[in-house]
């Protein structure tokens, strides 16, 4: 090849792309991206899974293949029962809320008023946070004792004491959901900003010029125009909080009485504290199989809102 | 030897040259062996200097302590007291993140390189370490008569299988405080049974003199496992039968046991809700803010409560055992960091003389004074000095005689969780027995 390319070229610009047929180019310029990738994403799945068919442990130091006993474990283990329907909890509930919080956040900022660049820029000041300073903040602010919501609450005469946010099993994920929730909603509504952005002003204008009032545009013009956007962003809200783990971990740490153990802090432990690398790589594939079932049926939600479109 | 090593290296010169780094190596490995066999001839012989590369290299990883001075002013202070052995420090994170302490060592270890090759390990990955094969047993070199020198909870915590795999290095224990003060009102003679304390406590909270009678931690971490096991072995229960084969955590003294705890948030009240969602820290809080009469908590608390920069009852504050049932003894949750040596390690005899030397009573008075921590030789406690800049320290000594390890088990990682959570449920729920049972039946399963 190399020879090839030292042959002067001069009229024959061609040359070298005719050494190769075209096939082979594009399969040659796509390997780095390929190695890449097959090295940093694709081989640790492979492996995961691999490792989730074993029994390998640091510490008992065995590493034998055993099928799908992992599995079977995995089926009948109760714990890992406790924490997926907690992480379903929390996905479904904390995408919700911010979608729709931020949807509203959205429709506000898509208005011109004074000063809508810096409120666009200071709404993503919660989201541009650390988690883990979020949690602390969080911690904080709902401490059982000196907690400042447990304050106002009982000064404006909501409860007539002090409510135990993080101790009790009541109320221990909602304080979790709603951290979640404050710390996620700008980037939804970011995100759907953009998509009311693509919505053209002229059929907004001539709903105006029909009398349609402002809700009548919202329902019929904006919201379907935006249901891609809708679903796409949502998709990327559930994928993300379905890993949740920093506001679980420093927060409460999955307790009390397991009450908010999720996929991620089961595996976390499971893996590096008790290092069972084969058993929690079983935990870490059901996680992986739970999220691909949620992405496709929000796929498919939207390839047929886009068939629906055409 | 030399040129064996030699071999492979140059072997490995296809790359092209031969990096700074793997000369290095290769020095390192030499003069280790050098220093070996220098060691051997040194001391056989009385040959006391050796040339500085001739000294046997081996490593020490350790979580990060800090005080007046580090650890790794510890292992500079051992290099120059001697000529035949060079240490390298490994620090490890700090101890508030042992998770990532106890990643860092399981890695180094599964190597079998023989890195590092003495190392510091909390009491509860003891068994697991000596299970898996990475600790060396020490009997050969600590022989019985060498051990009664430490306090024997410490020492059975080091022990697995019958073997001492851990030298003791320091240690620490929850312990009771209580507040001088308030106690004077109720009686001034501080409770030593359980029942005695709940009373006092209702009593005084009951009086307004403090907000909360009892203060411990209820959150689902594995501090919740040192109250309980405290409480547990005070009662004359266990977790684990002495085998370590099944658990006894659903059996009379270990349910009434968890049945108190949970009666201090559901039927007496002397300790607030709260406390089901906090560790050491949250639970101090009060404490040193004169919310609270008693506590169980690590001994970090004193100097706190003395600072008056940072407390509102300075002298107001005494320590003692934690109470007890009827029929039982007081007992304290182990902690601290003991010493081990690397099965693996190649440089054994350098290996054991570092051992010796950080846990020798010199080191230990040093660690003692310079970092706070307290020694595991009962016998310093009566030292002078120790006295005198470290009088709390020096007070402890009759808590850390009740010290009692954890369960002693390899699979201690999965234990601790199930006790974790069981527990954690019990106390929330109330359902003590039908919770035990369950937990029980899934540590037999674990251990069994």
């Amino acid at each position: 090849m190399s020879a090839a390319a030292t042959i002067p070229s001069v009229g024959r610009p061609r040359r070298l792309g005719k050494a190769l047929p075209g096939a082979l180019w594009a399969l040659l310029l796509l390997t780095p991206a390929f190695v890449s990738l097959a090295s940093v994403s694709f081989y640790p799945i492979v492996n995961g899974l691999y490792l989730s068919l074993t029994n390998t442990s640091l510490i008992t130091q065995e590493q034998a293949f055993t099928g799908f006993s992992n599995y079977a474990e995995l089926w009948g283990d109760p714990q890992f029962w406790n924490a997926w329907w907690h992480t379903i909890w929390f996905t479904t509930a904390s995408t919700v809320l911010e979608t729709v919080i931020g949807l509203g956040m959205a429709l506000i900022l898509c208005e011109a008023f004074k000063g809508r660049g810096l409120v666009r820029a200071a709404m993503l000041v919660p989201w541009a946070m650390p988690t883990v300073v979020t949690s602390k903040m969080f911690g904080w602010l709902f401490d059982g004792q000196n907690g400042i919501i447990n304050y106002i609450l009982l000064h404006a005469g909501l409860i007539d004491q002090n409510v135990n946010w993080y101790g009790s099993t009541d109320t221990a994920m909602i304080t979790i959901i709603i951290a979640d929730v404050w710390k996620t909603t700008p980037f939804m509504a970011l995100l759907l900003l953009t998509g009311l952005q693509t919505v053209p002003n002229s059929l907004i204008e001539a709903a105006r010029m029909d009398g349609a009032k402002g809700w009548i545009t919202f329902w019929y013009i904006r919201l379907p125009l935006l249901m891609p956007t809708l679903l796409i962003a949502g998709l990327f809200r559930a994928l993300d909080a379905f890993r949740v783990f920093d506001l679980v971990y420093v927060l409460t740490g999955g307790g009390p009485a397991d009450s908010t153990e999720t996929l991620s802090t089961l595996s976390y432990k499971v893996l590096f504290s008790t290092l069972q690398f084969g058993y929690g790589s079983a935990v870490s594939t059901a996680m992986f199989i739970t999220e691909g079932i949620i992405a496709l049926v929000f796929c498919l939600y939207l390839v047929r809102q886009i068939k629906r479109a055409q | 030897m030399d040129e064996s090593r030699k071999g492979p290296r140059s072997g490995s010169k296809s790359i092209g040259h031969v990096t700074i780094a793997d000369r290095r190596q290769f020095l390192i490995g030499s003069a280790g062996l050098l220093g070996a066999a220098a060691f051997g001839a040194g001391t056989s012989l009385g040959i006391g200097r050796a040339r500085a590369q001739s000294r046997a290299e081996i490593s020490f990883a350790s979580a990060a302590f800090f005080g007046k001075e580090t650890f790794g002013d510890l292992i500079k202070a051992f290099n120059g007291s001697q000529d035949r052995i060079l240490v390298k420090n490994i620090e490890l994170p700090p101890p508030s993140s042992s998770t990532e302490v106890y990643q860092g060592l399981v890695q180094q270890l599964a190597r079998r390189t023989g890195t590092p090759d003495v190392f510091s390990q909390d009491v509860i990955w003891i068994a697991g370490f000596a299970a898996a094969g990475w600790a060396l047993p020490l009997d050969e070199y600590f022989p019985a008569d060498k051990r009664s020198a430490y306090f024997t909870g410490t020492l059975d915590a080091c022990t697995y299988g019958g073997k001492l795999t851990a030298l003791p290095w320091f240690m620490d224990s929850g312990m009771f405080y209580y507040r001088k003060d308030v106690l004077e009102k109720h009686g001034g003679k501080v409770p030593e049974s359980w029942a005695d304390m709940a009373t006092i406590a209702a009593a005084a909270q009951k009086a307004g003199d403090i907000d909360y009678g009892y203060l411990w931690q209820g959150k689902q971490a594995e501090v919740l496992v040192c109250d309980a096991v405290e409480i547990i072995t005070s009662n004359n229960g266990a977790i684990l039968a002495p085998d370590g084969k099944s658990s006894l955590i659903n059996q009379k003294g270990a349910v009434e046991a968890i049945q108190f705890l949970h009666d201090t948030l559901a039927t007496n009240k002397i300790s607030p809700q709260d406390v089901l969602s906090w560790d050491e820290e949250p639970s101090r809080q009060p404490f040193t803010s004169g919310k609270a009469m008693f506590m169980r908590n690590w001994s970090y608390v004193y100097p706190i409560a003395q600072d008056a920069k940072a407390s509102q009852v300075v002298d107001k504050v005494g320590v003692a055992p934690l109470p007890s049932f009827p029929g039982g003894k007081s007992s304290a949750c182990l902690g601290g960091y003991q010493l081990g040596v690397n099965a693996n390690s190649k440089q054994r005899e350098a290996a054991i003389e570092l051992l010796t030397w950080l846990s020798s009573t010199e080191v230990q008075h040093r660690i003692a004074l310079n970092f706070g921590l307290a020694p595991t030789r009962p016998a310093l406690f009566q030292d002078a000095q120790i006295k005198k800049e470290q009088p709390f320290m020096a007070s402890l000594e009759k808590v850390f005689t009740g010290a009692t390890a954890r369960p002693i088990t390899p699979e201690y990682a999965k234990v601790t969780l199930a006790l974790q959570s069981g527990i954690s449920k019990a106390l929330v729920s109330g359902n003590v027995q039908a919770e035990m049972d369950a937990t029980a039946a899934q540590i037999d399963k674990i251990v069994g």
